[in-house]
Protein backbone atom coordinates (compact mmCIF):
# COMPACT_ATOMS: atom_id res chain seq x y z
CA UNK A 1 0.00 0.00 0.00
CA UNK A 2 1.57 3.74 -0.95
CA UNK A 3 2.82 5.09 1.88
CA UNK A 4 4.14 2.67 4.17
CA UNK A 5 7.44 3.04 2.99
CA UNK A 6 7.05 6.64 3.57
CA UNK A 7 6.24 5.74 7.11
CA UNK A 8 9.01 2.73 8.08
CA UNK A 9 11.28 5.15 6.58
CA UNK A 10 9.95 8.08 9.28
CA UNK A 11 9.77 5.70 11.41
CA UNK A 12 13.27 4.08 11.10
CA UNK A 13 15.11 7.79 10.47
CA UNK A 14 13.34 9.27 13.66
CA UNK A 15 14.85 6.47 15.88
CA UNK A 16 18.48 7.30 14.84
CA UNK A 17 17.83 11.24 15.26
CA UNK A 18 15.83 9.79 18.67
CA UNK A 19 18.66 7.36 19.68
CA UNK A 20 21.61 10.29 19.09
CA UNK A 21 19.66 12.20 21.10
CA UNK A 22 18.79 10.16 24.21
CA UNK A 23 22.81 8.97 24.15
CA UNK A 24 24.03 12.46 23.99
CA UNK A 25 21.08 13.27 26.81
CA UNK A 26 22.22 10.19 28.93
CA UNK A 27 25.93 11.40 28.73
CA UNK A 28 24.94 15.16 29.82
CA UNK A 29 22.47 13.97 32.53
CA UNK A 30 25.60 11.96 33.90
CA UNK A 31 28.26 14.51 32.83
CA UNK A 32 29.77 16.42 36.01
CA UNK A 33 29.55 19.67 33.66
CA UNK A 34 26.89 21.96 34.80
CA UNK A 35 25.85 23.09 31.52
CA UNK A 36 25.53 19.69 29.91
CA UNK A 37 23.24 18.53 32.82
CA UNK A 38 21.65 21.72 32.86
CA UNK A 39 20.57 22.04 29.31
CA UNK A 40 19.36 18.19 28.84
CA UNK A 41 16.95 18.89 31.67
CA UNK A 42 15.52 21.75 30.00
CA UNK A 43 15.67 19.26 27.09
CA UNK A 44 13.50 16.37 28.19
CA UNK A 45 11.51 18.29 30.46
CA UNK A 46 10.13 20.41 27.64
CA UNK A 47 10.00 17.30 25.04
CA UNK A 48 7.74 15.41 27.30
CA UNK A 49 5.71 17.77 28.61
CA UNK A 50 4.42 19.41 25.29
CA UNK A 51 1.90 17.01 22.90
CA UNK A 52 3.97 15.30 20.15
CA UNK A 53 1.29 17.13 18.18
CA UNK A 54 1.77 20.24 19.50
CA UNK A 55 5.39 20.30 18.48
CA UNK A 56 4.81 19.18 15.11
CA UNK A 57 2.82 21.70 14.08
CA UNK A 58 5.29 24.76 15.63
CA UNK A 59 7.81 23.10 13.81
CA UNK A 60 6.50 22.62 10.50
CA UNK A 61 4.90 26.19 10.33
CA UNK A 62 6.43 28.23 12.96
CA UNK A 63 10.31 26.50 12.60
CA UNK A 64 10.17 27.54 9.08
CA UNK A 65 9.11 31.06 9.64
CA UNK A 66 11.80 31.11 12.49
CA UNK A 67 14.73 29.76 10.22
CA UNK A 68 13.95 31.92 7.40
CA UNK A 69 13.39 35.06 9.44
CA UNK A 70 16.98 33.99 10.73
CA UNK A 71 18.23 33.61 7.38
CA UNK A 72 17.45 36.96 6.23
CA UNK A 73 18.34 38.85 8.71
CA UNK A 74 21.99 37.49 8.73
CA UNK A 75 22.10 36.68 5.08
CA UNK A 76 23.30 33.78 5.05
CA UNK A 77 21.00 31.64 3.47
CA UNK A 78 18.04 32.58 1.25
CA UNK A 79 14.47 31.02 1.06
CA UNK A 80 14.35 27.42 2.92
CA UNK A 81 11.86 25.38 2.34
CA UNK A 82 11.58 22.39 5.40
CA UNK A 83 9.89 19.50 4.02
CA UNK A 84 7.15 17.72 5.61
CA UNK A 85 9.54 14.61 5.88
CA UNK A 86 12.21 16.66 7.55
CA UNK A 87 9.71 18.45 10.07
CA UNK A 88 8.43 14.98 10.90
CA UNK A 89 11.05 12.64 11.26
CA UNK A 90 13.33 15.78 12.81
CA UNK A 91 10.36 16.60 15.35
CA UNK A 92 9.42 12.64 16.22
CA UNK A 93 13.18 11.88 16.49
CA UNK A 94 13.49 14.70 19.13
CA UNK A 95 10.61 14.28 20.74
CA UNK A 96 11.50 10.52 21.71
CA UNK A 97 15.15 11.65 22.30
CA UNK A 98 14.02 12.79 25.28
CA UNK A 99 12.33 9.81 26.30
CA UNK A 100 15.33 7.54 25.50
CA UNK A 101 17.49 9.98 27.74
CA UNK A 102 15.91 9.05 30.83
CA UNK A 103 15.94 4.80 29.34
CA UNK A 104 19.57 4.81 28.65
CA UNK A 105 20.46 7.19 31.87
CA UNK A 106 18.68 4.45 33.89
CA UNK A 107 20.27 1.95 32.05
CA UNK A 108 23.61 3.45 32.76
CA UNK A 109 22.72 3.58 36.42
CA UNK A 110 21.58 0.35 37.00
CA UNK A 111 25.36 -1.00 35.85
CA UNK A 112 27.03 -2.17 39.20
CA UNK A 113 29.73 1.05 39.75
CA UNK A 114 32.35 -1.72 40.79
CA UNK A 115 32.60 -2.94 37.48
CA UNK A 116 33.44 0.16 35.69
CA UNK A 117 35.90 0.51 38.66
CA UNK A 118 37.65 -2.58 37.95
CA UNK A 119 37.82 -1.59 33.80
CA UNK A 120 39.82 1.41 35.21
CA UNK A 121 41.79 -0.52 37.75
CA UNK A 122 43.50 -2.61 34.75
CA UNK A 123 44.00 0.41 32.46
CA UNK A 124 41.35 0.77 30.51
CA UNK A 125 40.90 4.51 29.11
CA UNK A 126 37.32 5.77 28.58
CA UNK A 127 36.37 4.75 25.30
CA UNK A 128 36.97 0.94 25.97
CA UNK A 129 35.03 0.88 29.36
CA UNK A 130 32.27 2.35 27.33
CA UNK A 131 32.80 -0.06 24.26
CA UNK A 132 33.51 -3.16 26.41
CA UNK A 133 31.46 -2.62 29.94
CA UNK A 134 29.46 -0.07 30.00
CA UNK A 135 27.50 -0.68 26.21
CA UNK A 136 26.60 -4.26 26.55
CA UNK A 137 25.09 -3.86 29.47
CA UNK A 138 23.32 -0.43 28.91
CA UNK A 139 21.78 -1.99 26.10
CA UNK A 140 20.53 -4.95 28.47
CA UNK A 141 19.04 -2.66 30.63
CA UNK A 142 17.45 -0.44 28.41
CA UNK A 143 15.60 -2.73 25.98
CA UNK A 144 12.98 -2.92 28.04
CA UNK A 145 11.92 0.88 28.11
CA UNK A 146 13.48 1.52 24.66
CA UNK A 147 10.94 -1.51 23.08
CA UNK A 148 8.07 0.16 24.41
CA UNK A 149 9.56 3.82 23.68
CA UNK A 150 9.84 1.82 19.81
CA UNK A 151 6.37 1.35 19.74
CA UNK A 152 4.84 4.42 20.83
CA UNK A 153 7.30 6.10 18.53
CA UNK A 154 5.90 3.57 15.10
CA UNK A 155 2.81 4.91 15.63
CA UNK A 156 3.39 8.52 16.67
CA UNK A 157 4.46 8.56 13.00
CA UNK A 158 1.05 9.13 11.96
CA UNK A 159 0.81 12.20 13.13
CA UNK A 160 2.65 13.84 10.22
CA UNK A 161 -0.02 13.33 7.98
CA UNK A 162 -1.73 16.46 9.39
CA UNK A 163 1.15 18.41 8.00
CA UNK A 164 0.37 16.48 4.71
CA UNK A 165 2.94 14.05 4.71
CA UNK A 166 1.51 11.25 2.53
CA UNK A 167 2.45 7.95 4.57
CA UNK A 168 0.17 5.63 5.14
CA UNK A 169 -2.25 7.17 7.33
CA UNK A 170 -3.06 9.93 4.64
CA UNK A 171 -3.33 7.83 1.81
CA UNK A 172 -5.74 5.38 3.57
CA UNK A 173 -7.65 8.68 4.68
CA UNK A 174 -7.91 9.83 1.25
CA UNK A 175 -8.44 6.77 -0.42
CA UNK A 176 -10.95 5.60 1.87
CA UNK A 177 -12.68 8.89 1.88
CA UNK A 178 -12.93 9.15 -2.15
CA UNK A 179 -13.64 5.31 -2.72
CA UNK A 180 -16.55 5.79 0.25
CA UNK A 181 -14.33 2.50 1.99
CA UNK A 182 -13.32 4.45 4.85
CA UNK A 183 -13.43 1.61 6.54
CA UNK A 184 -11.73 -1.00 4.88
CA UNK A 185 -8.45 1.15 3.82
CA UNK A 186 -8.46 2.11 7.77
CA UNK A 187 -8.53 -2.21 8.38
CA UNK A 188 -5.51 -2.38 5.90
CA UNK A 189 -3.44 0.87 7.67
CA UNK A 190 -4.49 -0.71 10.81
CA UNK A 191 -3.22 -4.07 9.82
CA UNK A 192 0.20 -2.29 8.06
CA UNK A 193 0.79 -1.07 11.31
CA UNK A 194 0.29 -4.20 13.09
CA UNK A 195 2.87 -6.31 11.14
CA UNK A 196 5.42 -2.96 11.69
CA UNK A 197 5.20 -3.63 15.48
CA UNK A 198 5.01 -6.93 15.20
CA UNK A 199 8.27 -7.75 12.96
CA UNK A 200 10.07 -4.69 15.51
CA UNK A 201 8.87 -7.16 18.31
CA UNK A 202 10.86 -9.67 16.99
CA UNK A 203 14.00 -7.93 16.09
CA UNK A 204 13.41 -7.00 20.00
CA UNK A 205 13.33 -10.50 20.95
CA UNK A 206 16.14 -11.33 19.35
CA UNK A 207 18.10 -8.23 21.06
CA UNK A 208 17.05 -9.67 24.19
CA UNK A 209 18.26 -13.17 23.57
CA UNK A 210 21.42 -11.67 22.57
CA UNK A 211 22.16 -9.10 25.21
CA UNK A 212 21.23 -11.31 27.80
CA UNK A 213 24.59 -12.82 27.92
CA UNK A 214 25.53 -14.03 31.81
CA UNK A 215 21.27 -13.34 33.81
CA UNK A 216 21.06 -16.29 35.22
CA UNK A 217 17.19 -16.53 35.69
CA UNK A 218 14.88 -18.38 37.88
CA UNK A 219 13.40 -20.60 35.73
CA UNK A 220 16.58 -21.42 33.94
CA UNK A 221 15.38 -20.08 30.72
CA UNK B 1 60.20 6.21 31.61
CA UNK B 2 60.10 9.52 33.16
CA UNK B 3 62.34 10.04 36.79
CA UNK B 4 63.45 6.44 36.58
CA UNK B 5 66.97 6.63 35.49
CA UNK B 6 68.39 2.64 36.03
CA UNK B 7 67.21 0.27 33.64
CA UNK B 8 68.46 -2.21 35.75
CA UNK B 9 64.90 -3.42 37.41
CA UNK B 10 65.69 -4.78 40.41
CA UNK B 11 67.04 -1.57 41.91
CA UNK B 12 63.84 -0.10 42.53
CA UNK B 13 61.16 -0.97 44.89
CA UNK B 14 58.10 -2.72 43.04
CA UNK B 15 55.62 -0.10 44.58
CA UNK B 16 56.98 2.90 46.78
CA UNK B 17 54.27 5.24 48.33
CA UNK B 18 55.55 8.73 49.83
CA UNK B 19 54.07 10.70 52.35
CA UNK B 20 50.58 10.19 50.92
CA UNK B 21 47.67 12.33 51.96
CA UNK B 22 44.03 12.31 51.00
CA UNK B 23 41.10 14.36 52.11
CA UNK B 24 37.35 13.78 51.67
CA UNK B 25 35.90 17.77 52.01
CA UNK B 26 37.73 18.30 55.04
CA UNK B 27 38.36 15.18 56.28
CA UNK B 28 41.48 14.24 56.10
CA UNK B 29 41.44 10.33 56.04
CA UNK B 30 45.25 9.78 54.59
CA UNK B 31 47.36 11.61 56.96
CA UNK B 32 51.11 11.06 55.21
CA UNK B 33 51.57 7.28 55.02
CA UNK B 34 54.73 6.03 53.31
CA UNK B 35 55.65 2.50 52.29
CA UNK B 36 57.53 0.59 50.10
CA UNK B 37 57.20 -2.64 48.60
CA UNK B 38 60.45 -4.98 47.19
CA UNK B 39 59.68 -7.61 44.95
CA UNK B 40 58.47 -10.49 47.10
CA UNK B 41 57.34 -8.56 49.64
CA UNK B 42 53.80 -9.66 50.97
CA UNK B 43 52.30 -6.60 52.90
CA UNK B 44 49.51 -7.00 55.05
CA UNK B 45 47.65 -3.65 55.56
CA UNK B 46 45.76 -3.97 59.14
CA UNK B 47 43.04 -1.34 61.04
CA UNK B 48 39.61 -0.92 62.36
CA UNK B 49 37.19 0.19 60.20
CA UNK B 50 37.91 3.64 59.04
CA UNK B 51 41.25 3.62 59.39
CA UNK B 52 41.97 4.24 56.12
CA UNK B 53 43.37 1.25 55.00
CA UNK B 54 40.91 0.80 52.00
CA UNK B 55 41.36 4.13 50.37
CA UNK B 56 45.19 4.34 50.95
CA UNK B 57 45.15 0.86 48.58
CA UNK B 58 42.74 2.85 46.07
CA UNK B 59 44.90 5.69 46.42
CA UNK B 60 47.87 3.72 45.11
CA UNK B 61 46.05 3.16 41.35
CA UNK B 62 44.51 6.39 41.64
CA UNK B 63 41.00 4.79 41.94
CA UNK B 64 40.61 7.76 44.63
CA UNK B 65 43.03 10.86 43.84
CA UNK B 66 45.29 11.82 46.27
CA UNK B 67 45.41 14.89 48.22
CA UNK B 68 49.59 15.04 48.15
CA UNK B 69 52.26 12.89 48.17
CA UNK B 70 54.14 10.75 45.39
CA UNK B 71 53.33 6.83 44.23
CA UNK B 72 55.92 5.45 42.04
CA UNK B 73 55.04 1.76 40.37
CA UNK B 74 58.82 -0.32 39.38
CA UNK B 75 60.72 2.99 39.91
CA UNK B 76 58.75 5.53 37.63
CA UNK B 77 56.53 8.07 39.26
CA UNK B 78 53.21 8.91 38.76
CA UNK B 79 53.28 12.10 37.58
CA UNK B 80 50.89 15.18 39.19
CA UNK B 81 49.91 18.23 38.59
CA UNK B 82 47.98 21.32 40.48
CA UNK B 83 44.98 21.85 38.36
CA UNK B 84 42.34 24.59 38.49
CA UNK B 85 41.82 25.59 42.49
CA UNK B 86 44.69 24.04 42.84
CA UNK B 87 43.23 20.24 42.79
CA UNK B 88 46.08 17.86 42.86
CA UNK B 89 45.66 16.44 39.42
CA UNK B 90 47.28 13.47 37.43
CA UNK B 91 49.63 15.07 34.39
CA UNK B 92 48.74 12.43 31.81
CA UNK B 93 45.99 10.14 32.16
CA UNK B 94 47.89 7.53 29.33
CA UNK B 95 50.22 7.40 32.50
CA UNK B 96 48.11 6.38 34.85
CA UNK B 97 46.24 3.80 32.69
CA UNK B 98 49.69 2.36 31.67
CA UNK B 99 50.68 2.40 34.99
CA UNK B 100 47.24 1.25 36.57
CA UNK B 101 47.88 -1.77 33.90
CA UNK B 102 50.84 -2.97 36.12
CA UNK B 103 48.51 -2.83 39.18
CA UNK B 104 46.36 -5.76 39.37
CA UNK B 105 43.47 -5.36 41.44
CA UNK B 106 41.15 -7.67 43.78
CA UNK B 107 38.00 -5.80 45.04
CA UNK B 108 35.94 -7.09 47.93
CA UNK B 109 32.89 -7.35 45.87
CA UNK B 110 34.66 -9.45 43.39
CA UNK B 111 33.61 -6.81 40.03
CA UNK B 112 33.45 -9.43 37.78
CA UNK B 113 32.07 -8.32 34.28
CA UNK B 114 28.67 -10.27 34.26
CA UNK B 115 28.07 -10.09 31.00
CA UNK B 116 31.42 -12.37 30.04
CA UNK B 117 31.97 -16.09 30.79
CA UNK B 118 34.71 -16.15 33.45
CA UNK B 119 37.49 -16.48 30.51
CA UNK B 120 36.63 -13.93 28.64
CA UNK B 121 37.19 -11.86 31.83
CA UNK B 122 40.25 -13.21 32.36
CA UNK B 123 41.24 -12.47 28.66
CA UNK B 124 39.70 -9.17 28.43
CA UNK B 125 42.54 -6.47 29.75
CA UNK B 126 45.39 -8.47 28.23
CA UNK B 127 43.54 -8.32 25.17
CA UNK B 128 41.79 -4.91 25.16
CA UNK B 129 44.72 -3.06 27.30
CA UNK B 130 47.59 -4.66 26.41
CA UNK B 131 47.10 -5.69 22.98
CA UNK B 132 47.93 -9.51 23.35
CA UNK B 133 46.57 -12.17 20.69
CA UNK B 134 43.62 -13.50 21.82
CA UNK B 135 45.01 -17.15 21.28
CA UNK B 136 47.62 -16.07 23.63
CA UNK B 137 45.94 -14.65 26.28
CA UNK B 138 43.57 -17.57 26.20
CA UNK B 139 46.51 -19.79 27.00
CA UNK B 140 47.95 -17.57 29.71
CA UNK B 141 44.17 -17.49 30.95
CA UNK B 142 43.64 -20.71 30.82
CA UNK B 143 46.98 -21.50 33.01
CA UNK B 144 46.01 -19.30 35.50
CA UNK B 145 42.83 -20.96 35.77
CA UNK B 146 44.01 -23.84 36.72
CA UNK B 147 46.30 -22.14 38.95
CA UNK B 148 43.22 -21.05 41.16
CA UNK B 149 41.61 -23.91 40.70
CA UNK B 150 38.43 -22.56 38.31
CA UNK B 151 39.32 -24.03 35.15
CA UNK B 152 36.57 -26.29 34.98
CA UNK B 153 34.37 -23.43 35.47
CA UNK B 154 35.70 -21.21 32.90
CA UNK B 155 32.70 -20.88 30.38
CA UNK B 156 30.40 -20.38 33.39
CA UNK B 157 29.16 -16.63 33.78
CA UNK B 158 29.80 -14.97 36.80
CA UNK B 159 26.31 -14.80 38.43
CA UNK B 160 26.37 -18.79 38.22
CA UNK B 161 29.63 -19.20 40.86
CA UNK B 162 30.16 -18.92 44.47
CA UNK B 163 31.66 -15.83 46.16
CA UNK B 164 34.49 -17.59 46.62
CA UNK B 165 34.56 -19.00 42.84
CA UNK B 166 33.56 -15.47 41.43
CA UNK B 167 36.85 -13.92 43.98
CA UNK B 168 39.32 -16.66 42.49
CA UNK B 169 38.54 -15.42 38.90
CA UNK B 170 38.99 -12.00 39.85
CA UNK B 171 42.55 -12.64 41.10
CA UNK B 172 43.16 -14.63 37.79
CA UNK B 173 42.28 -11.54 36.09
CA UNK B 174 44.47 -10.02 37.97
CA UNK B 175 47.72 -12.00 37.89
CA UNK B 176 46.52 -11.75 34.24
CA UNK B 177 47.62 -8.72 33.37
CA UNK B 178 51.41 -10.13 34.99
CA UNK B 179 51.39 -7.17 37.54
CA UNK B 180 54.33 -5.73 39.15
CA UNK B 181 52.06 -5.53 42.21
CA UNK B 182 48.67 -7.30 43.23
CA UNK B 183 46.78 -5.29 45.12
CA UNK B 184 43.78 -6.73 47.20
CA UNK B 185 40.94 -4.65 48.68
CA UNK B 186 39.94 -6.74 51.69
CA UNK B 187 39.00 -10.22 49.56
CA UNK B 188 37.77 -11.84 51.80
CA UNK B 189 35.16 -9.18 53.57
CA UNK B 190 32.22 -10.23 51.63
CA UNK B 191 32.35 -14.16 51.52
CA UNK B 192 30.48 -16.29 53.72
CA UNK B 193 32.37 -17.88 55.93
CA UNK B 194 33.04 -21.54 54.81
CA UNK B 195 34.22 -19.97 51.22
CA UNK B 196 36.98 -18.11 52.51
CA UNK B 197 39.53 -20.35 53.08
CA UNK B 198 39.91 -21.06 49.54
CA UNK B 199 40.30 -17.84 48.57
CA UNK B 200 43.15 -17.21 50.93
CA UNK B 201 44.81 -20.64 49.78
CA UNK B 202 45.31 -19.24 46.35
CA UNK B 203 46.74 -15.86 48.19
CA UNK B 204 48.88 -18.35 49.87
CA UNK B 205 50.05 -20.13 46.80
CA UNK B 206 50.77 -16.74 45.29
CA UNK B 207 52.99 -15.49 48.29
CA UNK B 208 54.88 -18.58 48.12
CA UNK B 209 55.22 -18.13 44.55
CA UNK B 210 56.92 -14.66 45.33
CA UNK B 211 54.37 -12.22 43.73
CA UNK B 212 54.48 -8.88 45.45
CA UNK B 213 51.79 -7.93 47.28
CA UNK B 214 49.88 -5.32 49.14
CA UNK B 215 46.76 -6.55 50.86
CA UNK B 216 44.08 -4.93 53.50
CA UNK B 217 42.47 -7.74 55.50
CA UNK B 218 40.87 -8.51 58.57
CA UNK B 219 42.26 -12.25 58.48
CA UNK B 220 44.73 -11.89 61.38
CA UNK B 221 46.21 -15.73 60.32
CA UNK B 222 46.92 -14.33 56.93
CA UNK B 223 48.92 -11.27 58.37
CA UNK B 224 50.47 -12.78 60.78
CA UNK B 225 51.54 -16.37 59.10
CA UNK B 226 52.12 -15.34 55.32
CA UNK B 227 52.53 -11.84 55.17
CA UNK B 228 56.51 -10.47 55.16
CA UNK B 229 55.65 -7.33 57.30
CA UNK B 230 52.65 -5.70 58.76
CA UNK B 231 51.45 -2.39 58.33
CA UNK B 232 48.66 -1.31 61.48
CA UNK B 233 46.91 2.17 60.02
CA UNK B 234 45.10 4.42 62.62
CA UNK B 235 43.12 7.34 61.65
CA UNK B 236 44.92 7.67 58.54
CA UNK B 237 48.23 7.12 59.88
CA UNK B 238 50.82 4.32 60.43
CA UNK B 239 50.74 3.56 64.10
CA UNK B 240 52.84 0.11 64.00
CA UNK B 241 55.13 -1.45 61.41
CA UNK B 242 57.10 -4.24 61.08
CA UNK B 243 57.82 -8.26 60.71
CA UNK B 244 54.92 -10.36 62.19
CA UNK B 245 56.36 -12.24 64.32
CA UNK B 246 57.57 -9.80 66.31
CA UNK B 247 54.25 -7.15 65.94
CA UNK B 248 51.77 -10.12 67.19
CA UNK B 249 53.88 -11.65 69.70
CA UNK B 250 55.35 -8.16 71.20
CA UNK B 251 53.67 -4.75 69.62
CA UNK B 252 55.11 -1.80 70.84
CA UNK B 253 52.04 0.58 70.65
CA UNK B 254 48.66 0.37 72.57
CA UNK B 255 46.70 1.14 70.01
CA UNK B 256 48.01 -2.49 67.98
CA UNK B 257 47.66 -4.32 71.22
CA UNK B 258 43.97 -3.18 71.86
CA UNK B 259 43.35 -4.03 68.04
CA UNK B 260 44.88 -7.30 68.14
CA UNK B 261 42.73 -8.07 71.77
CA UNK B 262 39.92 -7.19 70.36
CA UNK B 263 39.78 -9.14 66.86
CA UNK B 264 42.09 -11.94 67.99
CA UNK B 265 39.75 -13.94 70.38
Amino acid sequence: MSGTWVTIQLALISLAISLMFGLLGAWAKLSKNYLAQKTAAGYTTIVRGVPDLVLILLVFYGGQELFNSLGTATGLWDYVEISQFAAGAGTIGIVFGGYMTETFRGAIIAIPRGQIEAGVACGMDRLTIFRRVIWPQMVRYALPGFSNNWLVQIKSTALVSVIGLQDVVYNGFVAGKSTRQLFTFMFAVLIIYLLLTAVSDLVLRWLDRKYSKGIVRSDNG
Amino acid sequence: MSESGSQSGGEHAALEVVDLHKSFGDVEVIRGVSLSAHKGDVISILGASGSGKSTFLRCINLLEIPTAGDVYVAGEKIRMKSGKSGAYLPEDIHQVERLRARLGMVFQGFNLWSHMTVIENVIEAPVHVLKIPKAQAIEEAEALLHKVGIYDRKDYYPAQLSGGQQQRVAIARGLAMNPAVMLFDEPTSALDPELVGEVLKVMRDLAEEGRTMLVVTHEMSFARDVSSSVVFLHEGMIEEQGEPQQMFNNPNSDRFRQFLSRTMQ
